[in-house]
């Protein structure tokens, strides 16, 4: 339990800047999801976090401690990998037990702890298989097993899902939630998944080019987004963005209107030419080409009858446009 | 299979029978054969199979000198073989996982090693100088000298396959870096160990210059010098020689036909990624 406080972290590798200065501060309990496109820096903050990487200016606090200098041993963090790490001439229940036996814990209370986490996680029959027996959400428990054991203050997670495929990766995600419902303990969750980010998290911070571009809850970045970035990140498909003439028009540099926010009709503001429509089951996704607009995607139910070639008339939902 | 590749890999059963066999039988004929009909030196059917009495006819020369080259070759090789590993690892380690400056140095040095020929009487200098020449540990570290730079580059092109989030979670783990290679890495480099441990201690166990170079002495002595018990200027004992060369033999082959699997294994290890 512990609150994780980031202040002025900056990370330079050479003459490139990864980290741009970011203050941040995670509560007690909280889950916190880094989310960003590729290269953002979200994995880099991350391992400055637990110690794997040295900042090169600011300073980190956990649980009311400076640990910028600590070892990641010493920062009461634990960390689950993307490639789960576990070590691959061990069984699962040393794999489980390997930090305790470092930190010289009697045996019979390590085959204690090792078998209490295996019950939580579902993990007892694989006790004695080796990793390269276990599937790949096997392996994620026991990489999850090995962090818990160590009682830590905060939880670290670096993709631990993009491993996965599709089913076993919202499988995952609802164990992951319910282990911190249960653990109550600080997790940091990097993902470039922005699916992830909004049903994990109790706060998502959203990072480009090293900076932070907001922080808050899934609905309020849904709701709210305070940059035409965060506004393109947030939401699927992602939301419609203009600059140039329409949105001089609407007074604004960017305008944006999410395809959930278009409504598809027999008359509107904008007419358009269908191109494309991706049928999703329970809602479909037309693609259209409008004039002097370009393209713009709308969120419809998934009966709709429009078919590529055929004309509709698209406007926005009244109150739902975003101007910047 | 097609006739044609069918009668290929007819010849090259019988060719490699006739590298590999022919001249081994021959060692063993020899070996039981009497002195007189030895002499002949032809590959013959043995007259008389005198198998027990020339096998304690050479453990028992020179007041048993064999047994003592199997205890110092045996030391030797152990010793050697254990540094190797152990210093080839770590170095290995050291200069896959720790980025600096001084690694293309270190690096050039490991590669001088391989490619410069040693020179004998530069080393007997300074063996002396530190007191190591005519010493079984001095033979040791000589062939720990010659063997470490491909030990090094074994273990370095292996380690490189090994994924770094297995230090990184170790170290999350709580262990100290002795640790991490000694609980984690070492471990995982069983496949190259094995073939280190073959092929080194094959190499080291049948050295016969080194120790001819850098051993001398009666009470020094290693497998391959006892060979000189049998020959000399004006006459040579090929029975007992061949039988010599029999029971030097044997050691080795049987470590080969142990680890056979594993060698393979290993001298591909890193080679090809996945």
């Amino acid at each position: 339990m512990a609150e994780v406080v980031l202040k002025g972290i900056r990370k330079s590798f050479g003459a490139v800047d990864v980290i741009k200065g970011i203050d941040l501060t995670i509560r007690d309990g909280e889950f916190c999801v880094f989310v960003g496109p590729s290269g953002c820096g979200k994995s880099t903050l991350l391992r400055i976090i637990a110690g794997l990487e040295t900042a090169t200016g600011g300073t980190l606090h956990i649980d009311g401690r400076e640990v910028s200098k600590a070892e990641p041993s010493e920062r009461g963090i634990t960390m689950v990998f993307q490639s789960y790490a576990l070590y691959p001439h061990l069984t699962v229940r040393q794999n489980i037990g390997f930090g305790l036996s470092l930190a010289k814990v009697p045996k019979d209370e390590i085959a204690r702890i090792v078998t209490a986490t295996a019950a939580t996680l579902q993990l007892e029959k694989l006790l004695d298989r080796k990793p390269k027996e276990l599937s790949g959400g096997q392996r994620q428990r026991v990489a999850i097993g090995r962090s818990i054991v160590r009682n830590p203050k905060v939880f670290l997670f670096d993709e631990p899902l993009s491993n996965l495929d599709a089913s076993l990766r919202s499988q995952m995600r609802i164990e992951i939630t319910e282990l911190h419902a249960k653990l109550a303990t600080t997790m940091i969750y990097v993902t470039h998944d922005q699916v992830e980010a909004m049903t994990m998290a109790d706060k998502i911070v959203v990072l480009n080019g090293g900076t932070i571009e907001q922080v808050g809850s899934p609905m309020e970045l849904y709701n709210a987004p305070a940059t035409p970035f965060v506004a393109g990140f947030i939401g699927s498909p992602k939301m419609n963005l203009y600059e140039g003439k329409l949105a001089q028009e609407m007074g604004c540099q960017t305008y944006g209107i999410r395809p959930e926010h278009v409504l598809l009709g027999a008359e509107g503001r904008w007419q358009g030419r269908v191109k494309h429509v991706e049928h999703l089951g329970a809602d479909a996704i037309v693609h259209l080409d409008v004039e002097g607009l370009g393209s713009l995607v709308a969120r419809t139910t998934g009966d709709t009858g429009l078919r590529p070639g055929g004309d509709v008339w698209a406007s926005p939902q009244p109150g739902k446009e975003f101007r910047y | 299979m097609t006739r044609r590749q069918y009668w290929t890999g007819i010849i090259a059963t019988v060719l490699a029978l006739v590298i590999f066999v022919v001249p081994f039988v021959f060692i063993a004929f020899t070996a039981v054969k009497d002195k007189a009909q030895a002499s002949h030196l032809d590959f013959t059917w043995p007259l008389q199979f005198l198998f027990w009495q020339n096998l304690v006819d050479v453990v028992s020369t020179r007041n048993y000198m064999l047994l003592l080259a199997y205890f110092n070759s045996s030391i030797i090789t152990v010793g050697a073989v254990a540094m190797l590993i152990l210093f080839g690892a770590m170095v290995g380690y050291v200069l896959q996982r720790r980025q600096s400056r001084w690694n293309k140095v270190i690096f050039g040095c490991v590669l001088a090693g391989l490619i410069i020929p040693p020179a004998v009487v530069p080393t007997i200098w300074v063996m002396q100088g530190l007191g190591l020449f005519k010493t079984i540990w001095g033979m040791v570290f000589i062939q720990v000298a010659y063997g470490l730079a491909f030990s090094v580059l074994l273990y370095r092109s292996f380690i490189a396959t090994i994924p770094r989030d297995l230090d990184e979670a170790a170290r999350i783990d709580g262990a100290r870096p002795l640790q991490i290679f000694l609980r984690v890495i070492l471990p995982l480099l069983k496949p190259v160990t094995v073939t280190l441990i073959v092929v080194q201690s094959i190499a080291i166990f049948n050295d016969f210059t080194n120790p001819l170079y850098y051993l001398p002495g009666k009470e020094n002595v290693t497998v391959q010098l006892t060979l000189f018990n049998f020959q000399s200027q004006f006459s040579t004992q090929f029975n007992l020689l061949f039988m010599n060369i029999l029971l030097v033999t044997i050691p080795p082959l049987i470590v080969f036909i142990f680890f056979n699997r594993q060698i393979v294994a290993g001298m591909t290890a890193g080679a090809v990624k996945g």
